[in-house]
């Protein structure tokens, strides 16, 4: 059945606003407190199959050891490669705070000195011209006062001359 | 207790990217009523009914009760299917187990999607781990920007290959009047569109279609009374990776990826060693342009670092050596929830000879369909027209 055109278009205007207080389970609370008191970024690894994880994994994807044990935690970077990314030029609505997002906005997944680990986070630079996968960065820290515990603790990654 | 099970009914509707007129279960209805009209059946001839899910998308949940008057499942077995976007394939991967396994003897198998009603791109970025990704991903498109780069890193692809991909997607949906972007583009064109997230611009990416599609699937003993074309499911296989913090890009090109694992099962478990040559076409899930080069390597159909020469031969176009989503693919249409049942439908149809003006100029046998989501998770089904 074809609508005709000249009908008056119903809609129902609906938005969905929702709190949540996600978990972040043990090693993920144990990363972001090293993050927010010592600037440290750790990784680990499976004592199993030796596969390496940031932040820390409790259980190996690969073998499903359980591989959070503390003492064998090894703080990663804050130096690091990157290896791919992406800017986004056209802003998109933040479906978690329902704001849109400021473009240009670039991120990367940064190999971590230390262990053969990336973790995504902003990237200071937003000119394609100047982001070549392979080029070194580093992580900037929030003031201690500033920081919360979350991955906002780190404000993006720079880029530095070695 | 198992049987073999075919593809019996296929319909499709138009995508387009509004239908404002309409809701959800109209446009389901529309597919589902073609389905039944290409297997000659009734909604009385089917006993399971299975819906695939997006959450997030259309802003609410439970579909399958919802919906339950559109697809006909009252008092018929059945479940939703959600497992984001291999939801498409899923739903045709578990009518094949409710249906092998003889517990059905006909299912009716539902992808759908209706993306104007909302946000597609900000309820796919919820798909994210909360306190890792989600807040440094753009839906699904910065996955698919980082992935583009890091293959092209690797492999030496130039970004003038995926535009080669979206032109000859382009063309082939000019031909297919199911499709939705269906503007023909050159190589120029693309490459000179608005940059929406780098390297990736508006037409190197998906766009939201809406739409719907229903396959009916019915066992051996009736699948050839059904239909005189039965297109049968040989094999399917799925593998999942994890995701957490991507982190499995730190070994990107040096570890089995989810299109590795289904593809060597595929191959191993039917004999097939050279699969360019014993499948004639395939259906691929190709969510960005340059997916078709780096899975074309990673499914294991040519070796690492030669799908984007493949594509500059011209070997996966429509009237090439091995075409690759003739259709148009999902570079041209995605309706999410359906994009993966296309590619099974799309497939079905190259095998039996009835895609039209998009129709190989090679003659099919055997064909291959992808779903891919989740992320990066993959689906890959194996189709024949006989079972020889």
């Amino acid at each position: 059945m074809k609508a005709k055109p000249q009908l008056e278009l119903i809609y129902l205007d609906m938005t969905l606003k929702m709190p949540f207080k996600w978990n972040t389970g043990e090693p993920l609370g144990e990363f972001f407190r090293e993050l927010k008191a010592n600037e440290k970024i750790y990784a680990n690894q499976c004592p199993t199959c030796g596969r390496n994880y940031c932040p820390p994994a409790n259980i190996c994807t690969r073998d499903h050891s359980r591989c959070n044990e503390k003492d064998k935690w090894v703080a990663v970077g804050p130096k690091g490669t990157l290896l791919t990314f992406f800017i986004c030029e056209q802003s998109f609505l933040i479906p978690t705070t329902g704001e849109m997002l400021e473009v240009p906005f670039s991120v990367g997944l940064v190999m971590l000195d230390g262990a053969p680990v990336v973790l995504q986070h902003c990237l200071q630079e937003t000119d394609v011209e100047k982001i070549k996968p392979g080029m070194r960065v580093e992580a900037v820290f929030k003031p201690k006062e500033e920081r919360k515990g979350n991955i906002f603790d780190i404000i993006h990654f720079k880029t530095i001359k070695e | 207790m198992t049987q073999r099970v075919a593809i019996v009914g296929i319909g499709q509707t138009n995508h387009s990217g509004r239908r404002p007129y309409h809701n959800d279960g109209e446009v389901i209805y529309d597919a589902i009523s073609a389905a039944l009209a290409d297997a000659q059946l009734s909604i009385k001839d089917i006993d399971n009914v299975i819906i695939g899910d997006m959450e997030l998308f259309e802003g609410h949940s439970l579909n399958d009760a919802m919906l339950l008057d559109y697809t006909g499942a009252e008092g018929r077995s059945g479940f939703k299917m959600n497992t984001g976007g291999t939801v498409g394939s899923m739903n045709v991967i578990s009518g094949w187990y409710n249906v092998a396994s003889e517990f059905s003897d006909t299912t009716l198998v539902i992808g759908w999607e209706k993306h104007d009603e909302g946000p597609t791109t900000s309820a796919i970025t919820t798909i994210w781990d909360p306190a890792i990704n989600r807040p440094f991903e753009v839906g699904a498109i910065s996955g698919l920007a980082m992935i583009s780069n890091a293959y092209m890193t690797r492999s030496g692809c130039p970004l003038e290959v995926g535009a080669i991909v979206r032109a000859q997607a382009s063309d082939n949906a000019a031909r297919n009047p199911k499709a939705h972007l269906r503007e023909r583009y050159t190589v120029q064109d693309v490459m000179s569109a608005r940059m929406v997230l780098y390297p990736l611009n508006l037409l190197m990416i998906c766009p939201t279609s809406l739409g719907a599609c229903a396959l009916v699937l019915a066992g051996e003993k009736k699948a050839r009374k059904i239909n005189k074309k039965p297109v049968w499911i040989r094999d399917h296989a799925t593998a999942h990776q994890v995701t957490r913090g991507m982190d499995f890009m730190a070994e990107a090109g040096k570890i089995d990826t989810s299109m590795t694992v289904t593809g060597r099962k595929i191959f191993q478990r039917n004999h097939i060693t050279k699969p360019m040559e014993e499948i004639q076409v395939f259906e691929m899930y190709d969510p960005c342009a340059f997916c078709q080069p780096a899975w074309l390597e990673e499914f294991g159909l040519c070796e690492a670092g030669q799908g984007w020469r493949l594509i500059e031969k011209g070997v996966t176009a429509r009237e090439g050596s091995f075409p690759v989503s003739p259709s148009g693919g999902t570079l041209c249409t995605n309706a999410i929830g359906d994009t993966a049942t296309v590619r099974v439908a799309e497939a079905a149809l190259q095998l039996r000879g009835d895609a039209g003006e998009h129709q190989v100029t090679r003659e099919v046998k055997m064909a291959l369909a992808s779903g891919y989501g989740g992320m990066y998770w993959t689906d890959l089904l194996l189709l024949s027209n006989t079972l020889d």
